[in-house]
């Protein structure tokens, strides 16, 4: 059996790897000119990488820290001491902690709804969610407006959302936010350093985890290569990329869904896998380079929360194995749509400028680099795709169908860990597994 | 009474049986984010606003329920 893979992020090298190691024929397409999708290296010192894209993990995300150990790559625990310091119009302040200088009663009453809306969600199936097409219908934007009422609660709810799902709340569902919440575990555990999803790093970088994925797969991976069209005729799917064509017994397309749905099908598919209101997950992420993590002798954390942008939070993600000091700024949301059309130059001042408001101790920043998930061709859009309004109830069910001999992958089809590299992962197992329990008769040949 | 109404806030909150009037809130894996709704159950069931750092002080029933006597309208 032969099985072409689009896309060779974590998903597509996954479920190629687990199909190499079951006897099949892979080959694994994927259009830039590296492996990785949405999980990307810089190296800002010569040896020391940072992650420009996806980063963090914790212990409950089994698949990855199972891959982590086949490929003998270790982790790193993310740093938290020192007082954060925070801009948020009246809570301006440095305190110990990450909790905000903001009314606790009235955030607690904010995620007390939220922990209310992710009891009641149905994470296997969020379309099936008792009053899914009501809650399917409504925005966050629109939710908040009915339902937070203290200023505080109003100010921080979009800076939770764009820190935990890189997403403006006119973006996303009522019901998206709480299968999301969900899916990756709760809000503690989605929020949390410590004991949470954002405990540690992948130490020397994320991006080592696609690399040596597609390391042993060899001339099987093969760059620059983008898929243009699926075709299926009797004798199964022809792939169509800049290159040629490939005939093969099945496909894996394990790209985002708004890309997933530039390739042409014929048959064309029955349902798109991206709505009407499927938005990019609105990310740029902002590394601030300096000689050492130099905030730490000044007791500081590196961790900031900013009313206003471009950097709306920022983290001490120096490598653990030094060599310099990384400020990571977060910009997402609406301000992820304002910087991403800055130029460089403009984008590079905002954040210098932000960055020496909120540390003055700390001289001007080495280097600066910007990684724009938004208008990145191959992503489109980053932590992941953002379902709006209409697009779980329209889509849900069709998640993971097989379009005839056409399977998919990649973190936005995985209701376990969604918009995470571990439901990439997750979902690259999983349709690995259903190719080969679906095509077992044809056997291992050709 | 306080003491008891303020456990079982606890118990909700952290999805745990395990709470006496002297369980630290933090050591049984809450957080600030969690803190915040035990704050918010506190306002609603005893009409008191305590802050952040009054349950980073006393994170447990015995102290949020002192605390609470000192402050109840």
């Amino acid at each position: 059996m032969n099985v072409v893979v689009v896309g060779a992020g974590l998903a597509g090298l996954t479920a190629a790897s687990d199909l190499a190691a079951a006897g099949v024929g892979v080959t694994v397409l994927e259009a830039r000119d590296r492996v990785g999708g949405r999980t990307h290296g810089i190296e800002v010192a010569p040896g020391s990488w940072v992650d420009a894209g996806a980063a963090y993990l914790g212990d409950r995300h089994t698949a990855l820290n199972a891959m982590l150990t086949e490929l003998g790559l270790k982790k790193t625990p993310t740093r938290m001491t020192g007082r954060s310091r925070f801009a948020l119009g009246s809570g301006d302040g440095t305190q110990l902690g990450r909790f905000p200088p903001l009314n606790a009663v009235a955030l607690g009453e904010m995620f007390d709804l939220l922990a209310d809306l992710t009891a009641v969600v149905r994470v296997d199936a969020p379309w099936l969610t008792p009053d899914a097409a009501r809650l399917d219908s409504l925005t966050t934007a629109e939710w908040a407006e009915q339902h937070l009422h203290h200023p505080d609660a109003r100010l921080f709810f979009p800076l939770f959302l764009g820190e935990m799902m890189a997403a403006d709340p006119a973006d996303v569902s009522v019901l998206h936010l709480a299968f999301y919440l969900r899916s990756g575990g709760g809000t503690r555990y989605l929020n949390a350093f410590e004991g949470g999803a954002q405990q540690d790093r992948v130490d020397g970088g994320a991006h080592q985890l696609c690399e040596a994925l597609a390391a042993r797969l060899g001339e099987r991976v093969r760059l620059g290569e983008p898929v243009r069209a699926i075709h299926q005729d009797d004798d199964g799917p022809i792939v169509h990329s800049d290159r040629g064509r490939l005939r093969c017994d099945a496909v894996v397309v394990a790209v985002p869904p708004l890309l997933a749905d530039d390739i042409e099908h014929r048959p064309d598919v029955p349902v798109r896998r991206a709505g009407e209101r499927t938005a990019r997950g609105c990310a740029v992420k902002v590394q601030l380079v300096y000689a050492e993590p130099l905030w730490r002798a000044h007791g500081l954390s590196g961790w900031s929360v900013n009313a206003n942008g471009p950097l709306l939070s920022t983290v001490d993600d120096s490598p653990a194995t030094g060599g310099a000091g990384v400020l990571t700024g977060f910009v997402t949301g609406g301000e992820a749509r304002r910087f991403s059309a800055l130029s460089a130059d403009e984008q590079r001042r905002e954040a210098a400028a932000q960055a020496a408001g909120l540390f003055p101790q700390l001289p001007p920043p080495i280097g600066i680099h910007v990684t724009d998930w938004l208008d990145a061709d191959y992503s489109r859009g980053c932590y992941a795709a953002l379902h709006g309004p209409g697009d779980w109830v329209r889509l849900g069910p069709h998640l993971t169908t097989p379009h005839r001999r056409v399977h998919w992958a990649g973190t936005e089809t995985s209701t376990e860990f969604f918009g995470l590299m571990e439901g990439a992962i997750r979902s690259g197992h999983r349709v690995a597994t259903e190719i080969l329990t679906s095509y077992s008769s044809t056997g291992r040949s050709r | 009474m306080t003491v008891h109404g303020v456990s079982d806030i606890f118990r909700r909150v952290l999805e745990t049986p395990e709470i006496d009037a002297e369980s630290d809130f933090f050591r049984l894996g809450g957080d600030s984010l969690l803190a915040t709704r035990v704050l918010s159950a506190v306002a609603r069931t005893y009409g008191v606003e305590l802050t952040y750092y009054d349950f980073v002080l006393t994170p447990t029933p015995v102290g949020l329920a002192t605390r609470i006597a000192g402050e109840a309208p």
